[in-house]
């Protein structure tokens, strides 16, 4: 009824507001199709065969079948599955633990030459996997674990723990010190600080440690192709291209295995993207 | 028999000497509190006590028992934190029951103790809750539940109030009052500085400055007798005023004549010293009275009136050094600019020597 006749500025202002966030969210958009639809595409060209995909490749399936899927999965993507998610899983919880623990040792105990030590562990994010990996492979040859999955696992959790550990620090410093000490006088031994106290309030920086160790080692292809020799120790990225070599002109059957090989971690980043975020976030600000 | 003993306790970080040999003599059951300026070390002798830092030297014994050595949660004693240091991940009754839970008591005992502890501090209906939505006073009350529910022999307080606003520091300065009341073999140390608490909680104050203990005593003992220049003006509000004077002999006693020309008969012999006659007097603002006729100690102009209703601060120009205050009754007439005489009891008098030491005198009144 009584619009007030004064809005004139305020519904410039209004006006402008409105543009940018079309603007920005026109921008968002166009930026998730970029990402998404390569994504798309892939996983709609496993419903297709090969005349459809080089005939009319933009098109939808003419039908949606998963036959091509049962294919791939039936012809070593099972197996890959497999390798993958132990070697993930198994250096995943490895290189949280002992990096949080670590961090824990380097932000809460009184050592002599700390910045050393600390400098220590992470001077390991300068060491490059191609330099080392001629030493190791004569190393692990020597120990007997060539070819088996604690090569990857060990290795895995040996080059992610000082990248792992410079996060969870940075997150650890800023809890306060106040926590350990009532929990030290609630008659806490360290480690019961650390397990009750100081890693349940890890958790933001821990999922997100966690997803970015499971982004690397479900694609990481250096180690694991020469590390592994047999086809039943094979991780996914190395089984995808031998999936290519053998099924070299059956795309569609690549393009299903490929699907099958994203879909994991497509998932488990949905899931847990707040988390992800978050622990970024408050690990490193501040 | 004291409780707890700390005997030249020193402690140092790098090769900073922080605590410079503190003696303390604490009985058990008795609600210590320790005052100073920022920086002096009250926080660090508080967590020598707990046990949270090291003893540089010295040794501390509580119950004749040897503790230096001893963790911090055998040596019976709880802290209450300023922060509060809640756990923020877990409940309330998490909070209070992690202490048990730790040593291991039945669950059947620690839901007990917990919510007796929580029914005393009015915390039932708050149990299932986090820190994190509670208000600045019940989190304080957490903090408190946390230290009782184990029954320690000693009950740290490092500023428990500090983060509160004024009403709700009343209030809980009122019901640590009480809960120390029902706790009575339970050894109380409170590290603050408001004198408010210190004076109405202690049964004993421990005055520090830079790491050394200045006096200890009751408060009103404090306040009457302060043992030098510091505690003389760290305890009152507003401060002790001070001023340079003389003495000499004089027939029975010695006459006093301050720096700005008044001077009173005190029925005591003079001090001997290399100082010889020169020392400090002290005056408490509100001993002093508005004097009758042309008498009086002190003259000068009113500079100042700070009106508080029940009381008005007056500061008086005696034309030496920093102006003379007076706590005056609100009712009484100031007018600012006026020319006004006040006097005191030579009772109420305190003379330090140049060294701001007490000088020792007779009571009279
Ligand atoms: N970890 C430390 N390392 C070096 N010096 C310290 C350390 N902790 C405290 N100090 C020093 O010790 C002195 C006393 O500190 P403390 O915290 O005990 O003071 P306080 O009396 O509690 O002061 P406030 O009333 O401000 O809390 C300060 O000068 C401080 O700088
Ligand atoms: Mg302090």
């Amino acid at each position: 009824m009584s619009a007030p006749s004064a809005s004139h500025p305020a519904g410039q202002v209004n006006v402008w507001a409105v543009v940018a966030r079309t603007f920005l969210l026109a921008l968002l958009v166009c930026l998730g199709i970029v990402v998404l639809y390569p994504l798309i595409w892939m996983a709609l060209n496993g419903f297709k065969d090969n005349s459809q995909i080089f005939g009319d490749p933009f098109a939808l399936p003419a039908g949606w079948s998963w036959a091509n899927y049962v294919q791939a999965w039936n012809q070593g993507v099972r197996n890959y599955v497999t390798v993958s998610l132990i070697v993930t899983v198994a250096s995943g919880i490895c290189t949280v633990l002992i990096s949080a623990w670590t961090a824990f040792g380097l932000t809460r105990s009184r050592m002599p030459m700390k910045p050393i030590v600390v400098g220590f562990v992470l001077g390991g994010l300068m060491l490059s996997p191609t330099v080392a990996l001629i030493p190791l492979v004569k190393m692990l040859q020597s120990m007997g674990l060539y070819n088996t999955y604690w090569a990857l696992i060990i290795l895995y959790t040996a080059f992610r723990v000082p990248f792992t550990t410079f996060l969870i620090r940075a997150y650890m410093l800023d809890l306060p010190r106040d926590l350990d000490e009532a929990a030290t006088m609630d008659g806490a031994s360290e480690g019961q600080v650390f397990w009750r106290i100081i890693l349940p309030l890890c958790r933001p920086i821990i999922i997100s440690c966690v997803i970015l160790h499971v982004l690397f080692a479900w694609n990481e292809y250096l180690f694991a192709m020469i590390f592994t020799s047999g086809a039943d120790l094979q991780t996914l990225p190395v089984g995808l291209t031998s999936i290519m070599a053998r099924h070299g002109t059956n795309y569609a059957v690549v393009f299903a295995a490929m699907t099958i090989s994203a879909l994991p971690i497509v998932v488990i980043f949905f899931a847990a993207q707040r988390y992800f975020i978050r622990g970024l976030a408050e690990g490193i600000g501040k | 028999m004291a409780d707890l003993t700390l005997r030249d306790v020193r402690k140092s970080y790098g090769g900073m000497e922080i605590l410079h040999g503190i003696d303390l003599d604490i009985a058990s059951g008795e609600f210590v509190v320790f005052v100073g300026p920022s920086g002096c070390g009250k926080s660090t002798l508080l967590r020598c006590i707990a046990g949270l830092e090291d003893i540089t030297s010295g040794e501390m014994h509580i119950a004749s028992e040897r503790m230096n050595e001893v963790s911090p949660s055998r040596r019976g004693i709880a802290m209450v934190f300023q922060s509060y240091a809640l756990y923020p991940h877990m409940s309330v009754y998490d909070n209070m029951a992690f202490s048990l839970k730790i040593a291991g008591e039945k669950k059947v005992e620690i839901d007990r103790r917990v919510r007796q502890a929580a029914e005393r501090l009015q915390l039932t209906a708050y149990l299932d809750r986090v820190p994190k939505a509670l208000s600045g006073g019940q989190r304080q009350r957490v903090a408190i539940g946390r230290a009782i529910v184990r029954n320690p022999k000693v009950f740290l307080f490092d500023e428990p109030l500090s983060n509160l606003d004024a009403a709700l520091r009343v209030a809980t300065r009122i019901e640590i009052a009480k809960l120390k009341e029902s706790m009575p073999g339970t050894t109380m140390i409170y590290v603050t500085h408001d004198q408010v608490e210190a004076m109405t909680l202690a049964d004993r104050i421990v005055v520090l400055k830079d790491g050394k203990v200045e006096q200890i005593g009751t408060p009103i003992e404090l306040y009457r007798r302060p043992a030098n220049l510091f505690v003389a003006q760290f305890i009152g509000s507003p401060a002790m005023n001070i001023l340079p004077a003389t003495c000499e002999a004089n027939g029975e006693g010695m006459l006093v004549r301050h720096a700005a020309g008044g001077a009173v008969h005190m029925a005591m012999t003079p001090p001997t010293g290399p100082a010889g006659g020169e020392i400090c007097l002290g005056v408490r603002p509100e001993d002093l009275f508005v004097a009758a006729g042309t008498d009086g100690l002190f003259e000068g102009r009113v500079d100042l009136v700070e009106q508080l209703g029940e009381v008005q601060l007056v500061y008086l120009d005696i034309g030496r050094g920093a102006p003379l205050i007076a706590k005056l009754p609100g009712n009484q007439e100031v007018a600012r600019g006026s020319h006004l005489r006040l006097d005191v009891r030579p009772g109420h008098l305190h003379l330090f020597s140049k060294e701001g030491h007490s000088i020792a005198r007779r009571e009279t009144s």
